[in-house]
């Protein structure tokens, strides 16, 4: 079980630092009051997993869960 | 209660930055509407002139930016300005929080019992920004998407909108935007996946409590 969990988490963690590895590299995120940060220096929290990383893992997860939901699609077609 | 718009703009750091000069677009627009303004920016932004002005002016409308959690809302370098000591002061207002978290406790007890609404986020407010522009945030369209949205809700509510309808009318925009974004997507432009989840994080933590039919 702890094993199964642990290959999701990283499986997860693999993929959001994927995404962020596309991410221009000009480009920074800015989250509140964690500051504003280099795709660079957010894959390196997502590595060692501390708040900011935890924090850019939650918003991936947000949008994938909206993605298989359907919340994601049903939102987008509300507007037409 | 009076007609005024209260505008917080810290300003010491990559995000208060670009908040600042964002909310200066709706001190622009307020101008030109004759709407009585006071903007607090820098230093200014501290609890005890907006207390003050709070007591002595009864602005109707507040709209803070800076950075928050889920029960504080701060102002120059992280000094808190709102938290649940004195959240009372924010009762029977209309304040729109472009701050962290700021719904999910300290929006919640601003509306407990009383009048007014209080729009604010259950999630981070995040924002991508293209730093070739970050001399000039307002050209960095980037950022502008994830930034226009909520000036909307201002802009709305200066308007004369009532919240509920503020909050659609940003809402709507940022669907536009998602939908600008999953061109950029296929048109394999790089970083779209990762730009578009984040506007979503914005579109799925905003929330409006309180009252949905107050309006400025």
């Amino acid at each position: 079980m702890n094993e199964e969990k642990k290959s999701i988490n990283e499986d997860i963690k693999n993929l959001v630092i994927a995404r962020l590895d596309v991410m221009p590299s000009n480009y920074k995120l800015s989250i509140g009051n964690e500051g504003t940060f280099t795709k660079r220096e957010l894959i390196e929290h997502v590595m060692a997993e501390d708040n900011i990383g935890n924090q850019i893992v939650k918003m991936q997860f947000n949008f994938i869960k909206a993605l298989t939901t359907g919340k994601f699609i049903q939102t987008l077609n509300q507007n037409e | 209660m009076n007609k005024i718009l209260l505008v917080t703009r810290p300003k010491y750091d990559n995000g208060t930055e670009y908040l600042s000069v964002y909310a200066s677009e709706i001190l622009k627009e307020a101008k030109k509407s004759n709407i009585s303004v006071k903007d607090f920016e820098e230093k200014e932004v501290n609890k005890e002139n907006i207390e003050k002005y709070l007591a002595s002016k009864n602005p109707k409308l507040l709209f803070l930016n800076g950075h928050g959690n889920e029960c504080e809302i701060c102002g120059h370098k992280d000094k808190i300005i709102f938290s649940l000591t004195n959240v009372n002061l924010l009762k029977n207002r209309i304040t729109y929080a472009r701050a962290c978290f700021s719904a999910s406790v300290l929006g919640c007890e601003a509306v407990k019992s009383n009048n007014g609404c209080f729009i604010g986020y259950n999630y981070p407010f995040s924002f991508w920004i293209d730093d070739k522009w970050s001399a000039t945030p307002i050209r960095d369209k980037t950022a502008s998407l994830y930034l226009m949205p909520s000036n909307e809700i201002v802009l709305s509510l200066l308007k004369g909108k009532t919240t509920k309808e503020a909050d659609n009318i940003s809402r709507k925009m940022m669907i536009k935007n998602m939908k600008k974004i999953l061109a950029m997507e296929q048109k394999n432009e790089p970083g779209a996946t990762g730009m578009l989840q984040i506007l979503w994080d914005n579109y799925d933590g905003q929330v409006v409590l309180g009252n949905k039919d107050a309006s400025f």
